[in-house]
């Protein structure tokens, strides 16, 4: 029986004395014609069991041609619950409907025909109980039924679920593992237990303390049943809610590649024939981007190297040269250090203004000092030849590096400039230092 | 810039030339710095993944590999994983690494992983070629970036006697970082300080090597804070 893996489909054949049915059936299951022919014969003298049955597939079991057509418009036919219900209608019979059954099992081993296995299974079962009290045998009927019935419950309740939520729950409940089964078959004990109960109880007030426990048996046994499903259900909230998270986040980013990024490739389009331009586009828009991938939004702004930034791009906006910065220490903004900000500012102009190539920003910030180095490759002057009326190094830089207790140095030579802001920091109470030291 | 006569294990090339592989997943740039690099840089291979790169540099065994941090394919682990991949030539074949990010994690990253220096790509090719020829050289390429987050990393105090010599730079090794931080060339470096560029070269590979072999708490710290490690 297990070894025929591919059945001809069950279908009526030409071959036939009264609808085919019989010859259909015996080439399904591979059974001489004639054993299914009389077995027939003897189900329909019992109690017209065989009538009934055959009548039914007579109606519900296409001819062969008809099959043929079926199967090349939907490949899988399940037939197999449309043979299934005859049983159901006629349980009457013992041996008759435990035979399809029994090929359904070996036609389609395996997990997608559980459904009809079980059910089955079932009317097997349910057959033998009535054969078994047709006999004369004391079958408990009152205990039987109410089990048939929740087991009936809990299986049609598995099958509601898909695929995933049964794994799911399989794997929420751990029920690959001891522990996860004792639970599951603890709740499922107390709610049987509880409805157990309820049915045999008899109803009257002295045995109100026996229907109390049994609810709260059953309700302890739901829970500890649904327990797994809130938790499953919980949990696809919270990937929900972190897949709307994910969401936003991609929108923002898309805004603000809109805002910024494209726009300045549309720009950058337009000006193409403006080599100032595009550089000054393009370096605009990388100190921003760079700025918003790199930047730590967890890092209080505020602080000395942020303003020397800022001080950069402006300079490089307003200018459209390159200012490289690099800093090493920090510490929080001061006034002071906002003069030398100021006076940093004022160096880098210069050296955009004056020098050629990028200007090197440097800043290092010690325990003891800040200090800032403004570098370019331009041509070089001589600091002493500042007429007295530029206020821009003498005034900005130099004056303002002293009111507020530091020194600017500038040192220029053929290969380039470079501007030295120092300002102490131990000496952060007297804003107005005066203890200048030598400056240049 | 002829440190050629350094390079004494970047042989293997009579001509004269610098045999280079370059690695980038962008075709646009890869041909764009193949237009700006010097004529007497030979580009013997490309690459665009992670994968390709190993085949390449096996295959190639250049002088120098130009090599992007963030590369496709492999693990996810970019220019890192060329390197490792790479190991067993590292020490014919140097590593320049190259790159659009400033960001610590990736620089140091690579460094740590083997490439004897980093520049960033927005470098004029006259600058990229001379690196080249530096890295060929054997010696070490620091951008002022780089230089940064050497001092960042080691701390700005100069080392004492009792330290470990890998943990921390000497006093001499600081003022170099610092000037090449503050924009200064090598020759410039060797002129402000008084010594000769040769001096300066090997000043720059000590902090190479202490920046890759150093377990110094701090370092390791400092990295295991940006992610590094």
């Amino acid at each position: 029986m297990t070894t025929a893996v591919s059945r001809p489909p069950l279908a009526r054949s030409s071959d036939r004395l009264i609808a085919g049915v019989c010859g259909g059936l015996a080439n399904h299951l591979g059974w001489p014609v004639r054993m299914v022919r009389v077995g027939m014969v003897v189900a329909a003298l019992a109690g017209g069991a065989g009538v009934v049955f055959y009548a039914w597939l007579w109606i519900m079991v296409p001819t062969a041609d008809e099959s043929a057509k079926r199967n090349a418009r939907q490949p899988a036919s399940p037939i197999a619950p449309a043979v299934s219900e005859p049983a159901a209608g006629g349980t009457f019979t013992g041996g008759r409907p435990g035979a399809p059954a029994g090929s359904w099992r070996t036609r389609f081993p395996g997990m997608p025909f559980g459904k009809e296995i079980l059910l089955g299974a079932g009317l097997l079962l349910a057959a033998g109980i009535l054969i078994a009290r047709l006999l004369g045998l004391d079958v408990p009927l009152g205990t039987l039924i109410p089990v048939a019935a929740i087991l009936g419950g809990a299986a049609i309740a598995w099958m509601q679920l898909d695929e995933t939520r049964r794994a799911g729950i399989v794997d929420k409940t751990k029920a690959d593992q001891a522990g996860g089964w004792a639970r599951l078959a603890a709740g499922l004990g107390l709610v049987v237990a509880g409805v157990l109960l309820m049915v045999s109880g008899s109803g009257s007030w002295e045995q109100t303390w026996l229907a109390l426990l049994a609810s709260v048996a059953v309700l302890g046994g739901v829970v500890l049943v649904l327990l797994p499903w809130g938790l499953k259900f919980w949990r696809d909230l919270e990937a929900e809610r972190a897949g709307l998270v994910r969401a936003t986040e991609r929108a923002e980013i898309a805004a603000h590649l809109h805002d910024s990024v494209l726009q300045t490739l549309a720009l950058i389009q337009r000006r193409a024939g403006s080599e100032n331009d595009v550089v000054r586009l393009a370096r605009a828009q990388e100190r921003e981007l760079r700025g918003w991938l790199y930047r730590d939004p967890g890092r209080d702004s505020g602080r000395l190297s942020d303003g020397l930034q800022a001080a950069a791009a402006d300079v490089e906006d307003s200018l459209g040269h390159a200012v490289e910065v690099v800093t090493v220490g920090d510490c929080a903004m001061t006034e002071r250090l906002e003069a030398m900000v100021q006076a940093a500012r004022e160096a880098m102009l210069n050296a955009a203004r004056h020098g050629g190539g990028a200007v090197s920003v440097y800043l290092e910030v010690t325990d003891d000092a800040a200090e800032v180095f403004v570098k370019d490759r331009g041509p070089g002057f001589d600091p002493a030849s500042i007429p007295a009326d530029r206020l821009g190094v003498r005034e900005s830089m130099i004056g303002r590096m002293r009111r507020h207790g530091g020194t600017a140095t500038i040192v220029s030579s053929p290969d380039g400039t470079e501007v030295r802001l120092r300002l102490p920091l131990a000496a952060t109470a007297g804003t107005t230092g005066t203890h200048g030291e030598d400056n240049q | 810039m002829t440190s050629q006569p350094l390079g004494s294990s970047g042989a293997g090339n009579p001509t004269g030339a610098t045999r280079v592989v370059i690695v980038d997943d962008h075709a646009i740039f890869r041909s764009g710095l193949k237009a700006d690099l010097d004529p007497a840089i030979l580009v013997v291979g490309e690459a665009g993944t992670v994968e390709e790169a190993v085949a390449v540099i096996a295959e190639t065994q250049p002088d120098v590999v130009l090599l992007d941090v963030h590369l496709p394919g492999g693990l996810g682990g970019g220019g890192r994983e060329v390197l490792a991949g790479s190991a067993p030539l590292l020490g014919s074949t140097r590593f320049l690494a190259l790159s659009v990010s400033d960001a610590a994690e990736d620089v140091v990253a690579v460094i740590r992983a083997g490439a004897r220096g980093y520049v960033t790509k927005t470098i004029s090719g006259a600058e990229i070629s001379d690196a080249v020829r530096r890295v060929a050289g054997g010696d070490a390429v620091f951008s002022p970036r780089l230089a940064g987050f050497v001092l960042d990393a080691f701390g700005t105090a100069p080392a004492d006697i009792a330290d470990d010599e890998l943990d921390r730079l000497s006093a001499r090794e600081l003022e170099v970082m610092r000037l090449i931080a503050r924009g200064y060339s090598y020759k410039e470096v060797a002129k402000e300080l008084f010594i000769s560029i040769k001096t300066v070269e090997t000043h720059v590979s000590a902090v190479l090597r202490k920046l890759q072999l150093s377990s110094r708490h701090e370092l390791t710290r400092w990295a295991a804070e940006r992610r590094l490690l």
